[in-house]
């Protein structure tokens, strides 16, 4: 039997490129496809990932992904286009982290969070653009994975 | 977490939804943790840093006390 966490990773691979590539989220079954085992092992790697904090599975139907941070498998307020591709990120902490972890210039479209007025954002060579924009935790770092969606 | 044109604007929000203002963060401190949390998630080696890394983390980039202490439990 392989180990679980050696699937695990390979699991967590997959989604990450799938996110990379398609800016989407693979479902569980294009995850079994793609790997060639079977949905109730994907499924399981998906509950242990989540356990891990490395993937919030959609409330509701644990087959399809919420979240893989920074990625967001949903459309969300953050968008950020890198290499003329449109990615969502689930907070402006995730939009700087997806060319952070694509390693590439970004382009972040964003609202301000009280009076919704719209802030474009850019990585350019490696750093944020300057501005004098300023980013509000609301929610203590020990509580953050509470109710994560909602942090 | 959120992003906000002004430190007025975030009063506002605070205000609006009941919640203390707590210290502001800015591009250059956000773009500091967004690197060092995801730099590597595409490998097969990342993972999410422990509430110990968490913390040295934080305090690396000027973030610190209770408030960014994933081991307090009052802030």
């Amino acid at each position: 039997m392989p180990d679980p966490m050696d699937f695990d990773t390979t699991v967590k691979l997959n989604i990450y490129e799938t996110f990379a590539k398609t800016a989407r989220a693979p479902s569980g079954a294009e995850v079994a496809e793609a790997l060639g085992v079977s949905g109730e092992a994907v499924a399981a790697a998906f509950d242990r990932l989540h356990k891990r904090r490395l993937l919030v599975p959609e409330p509701g139907n644990p087959s399809q992904i919420r979240m893989a941070p920074p990625f967001s498998g949903v459309e969300t307020s953050f968008r950020v286009t890198v290499r003329g591709r449109d990615y969502f990120a689930n907070c402006i902490w995730d939009a700087f982290g997806i060319p952070a972890a694509l390693h590439a210039d970004a382009v972040v479209e964003a609202a301000d969070g009280y009076t919704g007025e719209p802030i474009s954002l850019e990585v350019k060579d490696g750093r944020p653009v300057p501005h004098p924009w300023v980013i509000h935790f609301a929610v203590p770092a020990a509580r953050w994975w509470e109710n994560i969606i909602h942090t | 977490m959120l992003i906000f044109r002004s430190e007025e604007t975030v009063r506002r929000w605070c205000k609006a939804h009941g919640v203390p203002k707590r210290p502001s963060m800015t591009l250059d401190q956000l773009w500091q943790l967004a690197v060092t949390w995801y730099e590597n998630r595409l490998t097969e080696e990342s993972r999410r840093p422990g509430a110990d890394e968490m913390a040295g983390i934080f305090a690396r980039i000027g973030l610190e006390g209770p408030f960014w202490d994933p081991r307090a439990d009052q802030w």
